[in-house]
């Protein structure tokens, strides 16, 4: 065992929209086991890879629009693999496309969020979220 | 399915005839004796085809025939059949819409012929491949006719090789069997005469014999047989050749065929003599020629009017307009012009016969000579006739596959122009979405980032920023907050143009209701006063008119911001052809020397700072109703309230 344990894995190229969503958590007190990978090979390899997270994340945040591999993959390949199939994972993207939205749901997302623009929005969104999958839901262990 | 046709003839001969004949010829046959019968007939169901006396106990044919054409549905071809008393029955028949009029006595085979001809559906097939058997023996022909029927072929029998070569001619078999020893003319004959005749020539025809003699079968082939199959073979080797035959003639032949030499030949005999007039027409009847007989010039003119033969007979005395002007005055219409002529001469006008030639005749004949060689005559004329039509045909058919591969070409040019714009309109589609997608992505990243640190710089930092400082930050956020909403509105308008629409029967009483609770909630503090009348359902999109009814009552409930309480009506009015919906309100107005600025994108009647807003609702409006195939428009008056209308067609869209 090499990683310490982590509760949120966000997945976010964008580093404003990273800090900012890092500074909302920190906030509620959310970020003490949080890890930030900056594109989907990276999160793969979190997830997936020789050196796997264990146990797994309580919450992936998962951006659509990413370096080398993109939301909709990484989406595909954790819902492919029994280790991961049941991770929780919320798409927080800025797509309010309708097909992207249907698409991730056909991936097997567990939530879709749109990241509003309005900081006070985006920052009630976020720490909603996170409230949410980390203290009040359950997981599977 | 069977044609249907209907026999009218006060005869019972004739109703017997006509019926044994089309029946055996596959028709269905319904035989009446008064015109009562047949109105019955009629209005139980239509017929293909009417044959129809002229003389008749209650009424007059040709009446009936004018009665028949007024009727609602499909033109129903008729055929008069008359005693070829008066020519003018038949003039006034042809002349009230028959599509065709025989005389009789009639040629049995010539008139299952034409009524076949004037059944047969435009590019009909037929059925399954005709066979023509011709043999004697009443013995191998059912024996043959039972095989073939059983293997699917339709079967038609003759006993002689004339009556074999006339089924032929009529009904255009799919191939041939024929006997080799036959009465009169033998089965390598036929095949020889099949050959000589155009349209027959491609017939695949197969030649049976008893014989055993290698001579024979060389003569068999020699003649033009495509097989040749010996009685002792059995019946499955004739199957076999026939289907190998039939698979061989299968390719289709380079050129549609003309009319063939043995098919129906109707002459028009002219002469003044009623007593030669009878003669001649017996004669030409027992060759199987149609004979239409008039007994003048005059009369002979009238009649080609009205209905082309094939063969003009036409005596050179007459009273009242010669045989020589009659003659010219056939000649110098150019649709009679290749109408073979003889003229019919005694021996003693020699002076008149070389100015009957010299006026255009093809032929001259005297009358005393026997009919064997006025026979001969004719026979020569319509072959000349006949090759003729072939050339003309066969030049024009070229002349129309020419014509067609031009087109054909063109239609390909444009198919293809077509095509490429398509794929044109299709790519900058692909790029207009790629580009809202990059927008409604791209964009907002940015400001949700000058939003937020803006915001970060207000909690962090606050002690350090004056009123000022504070007043600028909150300044970037509206703006930004602003910019947000233009992305969005602007995305929305894209989509409500991009995407299809889902047809149904929209709720307008359900969305209005929907979209008036929305508001309240969006308003608490305000006094709105909402009337909504009865509204009819429409055909479109319920999604798009949602947004419809959104901007507008939003609208009406921002612009009477400073009512109270403001009134707000919703009300439907019945046009013919289409629904208008209105929203009413008390609210400021608008001036309508810019009503027309009201429904374009980013126009606003008003300061930001009175009202907000993006300038897109209205465009989103007018754009999501005019793809209902309706219309929008506005009244108002500054101060006094404004009316916002929209029509929506009842016909129901196409997607």
């Amino acid at each position: 065992m090499t990683q310490e344990s982590v509760d949120i894995l966000l997945v976010e190229d964008n580093p404003d929209d990273a800090d900012l969503t890092i500074r909302t958590l920190r906030k509620h007190h959310l970020s003490n086991a949080l890890r930030h990978v900056r594109d989907g090979e990276e999160a793969l390899r979190f997830l997936l890879g020789p050196e796997a997270a264990s146990p797994l994340p309580r919450l992936v945040i998962l951006d659509l629009k990413l370096p080398k591999v993109d939301g909709f993959e990484v989406l595909r390949a954790l819902r492919a693999d029994p280790r991961t199939k049941t991770v929780p994972v919320v798409v927080m993207t800025s797509s309010r496309e309708d097909k992207d939205l249907e698409k991730c749901y056909e991936l097997g997302t567990n939530s879709y969020v749109v990241k509003p623009i309005e900081f006070g929005d985006f920052a009630e969104a976020v720490a909603r979220l996170g409230l949410y999958w980390i203290l009040t839901n359950s997981v599977p262990r | 399915m069977k044609r249907r046709v209907l026999v009218i003839d006060d005869s019972l001969t004739v109703r017997g005839d006509l019926e044994e004949a089309l029946s055996n010829a596959g028709f269905e046959v319904a035989a009446v004796e008064t015109l009562a019968d047949a109105r019955k007939i009629l209005a139980e169901g239509t017929c293909d085809l009417v044959v129809l006396d002229v003389l008749l106990p209650d009424g007059d044919g040709v009446d009936f025939l004018r009665e028949i054409r007024t009727l609602p549905c499909a033109p129903t071809p008729v055929m008069l059949l008359s005693t070829e008393s008066e020519v003018k029955d038949r003039i006034r028949g042809l002349r009230t819409g028959a599509d065709d009029y025989v005389g009789k006595p009639y040629d049995r085979d010539w008139l299952v012929s034409r009524a076949r001809e004037l059944t047969r559906r435009p590019g009909e097939k037929e059925p399954a491949p005709f066979i023509l058997v011709i043999d004697d023996s009443p013995t191998v022909r059912e024996e043959l006719r039972g095989t073939l029927t059983r293997a699917g072929y339709e079967v038609a029998t003759a006993d002689s090789g004339e009556a074999g070569l006339r089924l032929a001619a009529n009904h255009r078999p799919a191939a041939v069997i024929v006997d080799s020893a036959l009465p009169g003319i033998d089965g390598a004959t036929v095949i020889r005469r099949l050959r000589q005749d155009t349209a027959l020539r491609r017939l695949p025809v197969m030649l049976l014999t008893a014989s055993e003699g290698r001579g024979f079968e060389v003569t068999a082939l020699d003649a033009g047989a495509d097989a040749y199959v010996r009685k002792d073979d059995g019946m499955p080797v004739v199957l076999a050749r026939l289907g190998a035959m039939l698979r061989a003639s299968g390719a289709p032949a380079p050129i549609a065929e003309p009319a063939s030499l043995g098919s129906p030949k109707r002459i028009l005999a002219v002469d003044d003599s009623e007593t030669y007039l009878q003669v001649l027409a017996g004669q030409l009847r027992g060759e199987g020629y149609e004979v239409a007989m008039a007994r003048s010039g005059a009369e002979a003119l009238q009649l080609l009017e009205v209905q082309p033969v094939d063969c003009v007979l036409l005596d050179l005395l007459m009273p009242g307009l010669s045989g020589t002007e009659t003659c010219r005055a056939i000649k110098k219409n150019p649709g009679w012009r290749d109408m073979p002529l003889i003229m019919l001469t005694a021996l003693d006008e020699r002076e008149a016969m070389i100015e009957g030639i010299n006026a255009g005749a093809d032929d001259y004949i005297t009358k005393s000579a026997d009919f064997e060689v006025l026979r001969a005559r004719l026979r020569a004329q319509l072959r000349r006739k006949q090759f003729e039509e072939e050339n003309r045909h066969i030049r024009e058919e070229l002349g129309r596959r020419e014509k067609e591969a031009v087109e054909e070409r063109a239609a390909r040019v444009l198919a293809e122009t077509r095509s490429s714009l398509m794929a044109e309109l299709e790519k900058k589609n692909l790029e207009l979405e790629a580009f809202s997608y990059s927008v409604s992505h791209d964009l907002r990243a940015p400001l949700r980032a000058i939003d937020g640190y803006c915001a970060a710089i207000q909690e962090d930092c606050a002690e350090r920023l004056d009123d000022a400082g504070r007043g600028h930050f909150a300044r970037v956020r509206k703006a930004a907050g602003r910019m947000g909403r233009l992305i969005d509105d602007l995305l929305a308008f894209s989509r409500v143009g991009r995407l299809g629409m889902t047809l149904a029967s929209v709720d307008m009483q359900g969305l209005v209701g929907a979209a008036i609770a929305e508001l309240r909630e969006q308003n608490p503090s305000r006094p709105l006063e909402f009337t909504v009348d009865p509204l009819p359902r429409v055909h479109g999109d319920s999604s798009l008119l949602g947004l419809v009814v959104q901007n507008l009552l939003s609208n009406a409930v921002k612009y009477s911001a400073g009512r109270a309480p403001a009134f707000i009506r919703v009300a439907a009015e019945d046009r013919p052809g289409e629904t208008v919906f209105s929203v009413r309100d008390n609210g400021v107005g608008f001036d309508p020397q810019y009503t027309h600025k009201l429904f374009g994108v980013f126009q606003r009647l008003h300061r930001a700072d009175e009202f907000e807003g993006t300038g897109v609702g209205l465009a989103l409006v007018k754009r999501i109703v005019e793809r209902h195939g309706g219309r929008v428009w506005a009244e108002g008056t500054p101060g006094a309230g404004a009316a916002f209308h929209f029509a929506i067609g009842k016909e129901a869209l196409r997607p």
